[in-house]
């Protein structure tokens, strides 16, 4: 079986990723830490709007997926 | 005009060179590397506010420009730590200039950032998902369970309306006992697939499309040489009746980069 990076069926796979996922730079640690501001990390949430969020499922998911790991999401499933 | 004093970020490689990447930036922004000691970020100049919109279709477009850069600057200058949407740097006084706040980042952020791209050398990130078609599962269920097919045949000499409430029997007898398989399901899956994986990162379930419901939903990063080890295992998957598998990438590692900055000192704490 090969992967698919075909831009429709992968759409939501790659809002999932771009959006949600990444290197973090902690804006508040790092003006903490090395006096750097920063702009933006916190604004994804509210960047692409409600519609898209729930059109997606993206949104119920955010917070959750966020901090998913593996041990945990295996005890639920148990 | 808007002063460009903000630095929208890309990713970052390993780099020593300013290489100009063209006007293939968000909004045809400009895309560049800013060195510094042998890594780079790759940056477009942009004004020191976030890019937003309520258009879908916008965010979309951005969110895909992102992405083509990202798959750009990898393709020119290999391995790239993928940064999220919508991440800009800007001086916070008139004396340092952006290009400078991005140095100072990378100094500052320089071993987490070594760290990283050591752990993505040569890997690339998959999404896996796998689903199972829930009338056909029910269907294979209510044949082959004794209790529920025990059931169906006492159902079968009722009246009409006795009938009807062994059927609600029968269906959350199924209910259940998908329940009690999907949970078996889950650690088979999750197992075959893992072992193909140097890292891997459970998400949770999203709505699938109708009649499907999605039992696992995993961000793997996977060696490039054991891609197919993987896309092999997938397949055997697919094809058990009743599971279909969504096998996306290759991706950025946008999963695995994603911990948040805690120097050791705070960690410790």
């Amino acid at each position: 079986m090969n992967p698919t990076r075909d831009t429709h069926a992968t759409l939501v796979d790659l809002l999932d990723r771009v959006l949600d996922k990444g290197l973090v730079l902690d804006a508040d640690l790092i003006i903490h830490v090395a006096g750097i501001p920063l702009l933006g990390v916190k604004l994804r949430a509210a960047l692409a709007g409600m519609e898209t969020m729930l059109k997606y499922g993206i949104w119920q998911d955010w917070d959750e997926a966020l901090r998913a790991i593996a041990t945990k999401e295996y005890q639920q499933k148990r | 005009m808007v002063p460009c004093e903000g630095r929208y970020l890309y990713g970052v490689v390993v780099s020593r060179k300013v290489v100009r990447l063209g006007p293939i930036g968000i909004e045809g922004g400009e895309v560049y590397t800013i060195p510094y000691e042998g890594l780079s970020a790759i940056v477009h100049d942009c004004p020191a506010e976030p890019y937003q919109s309520l258009d879908e279709d916008t965010v979309k477009k951005w969110v895909k420009t992102h992405q083509n850069v990202v798959d750009e600057a990898k393709k020119q200058l290999g391995s790239i730590i993928p940064i999220g949407f919508d991440t800009i740097l800007k001086p916070k006084d008139d004396v340092t200039s952006p290009d400078q706040v991005v140095k100072d980042w990378l100094k500052a952020d320089y071993e987490r950032l070594q760290t990283i791209l050591e752990n993505i050398r040569d890997k690339d990130e998959y999404g896996v998902q796998i689903c199972y078609a829930s009338r056909v599962i029910a269907k294979q269920i209510s044949e082959e369970s004794q209790e529920i097919r025990k059931i169906r045949e006492e159902m079968a000499a009722k009246s009409p309306g006795t009938a009807y409430l062994y059927k609600q029997k029968v269906e959350r007898a199924v209910k259940a006992e998908i329940e009690r398989l999907a949970s078996d399901w889950f650690k088979d899956f999750y197992a075959r697939v893992k072992r193909h994986c140097d890292d891997i990162v459970v998400g949770k379930t999203r709505k699938a499309d109708r009649n499907k419901v999605m039992l696992l939903n995993l961000s793997c990063l996977v060696a490039r040489e054991r891609m197919d080890n993987l896309g092999e295992e997938l397949e055997k998957i697919n094809n058990m009746e009743g599971f279909s598998v969504h096998f996306s990438g290759p991706w950025p590692p946008y999963s695995f980069v994603a911990k948040p900055v805690v120097p050791v000192e705070e960690e410790a704490k």
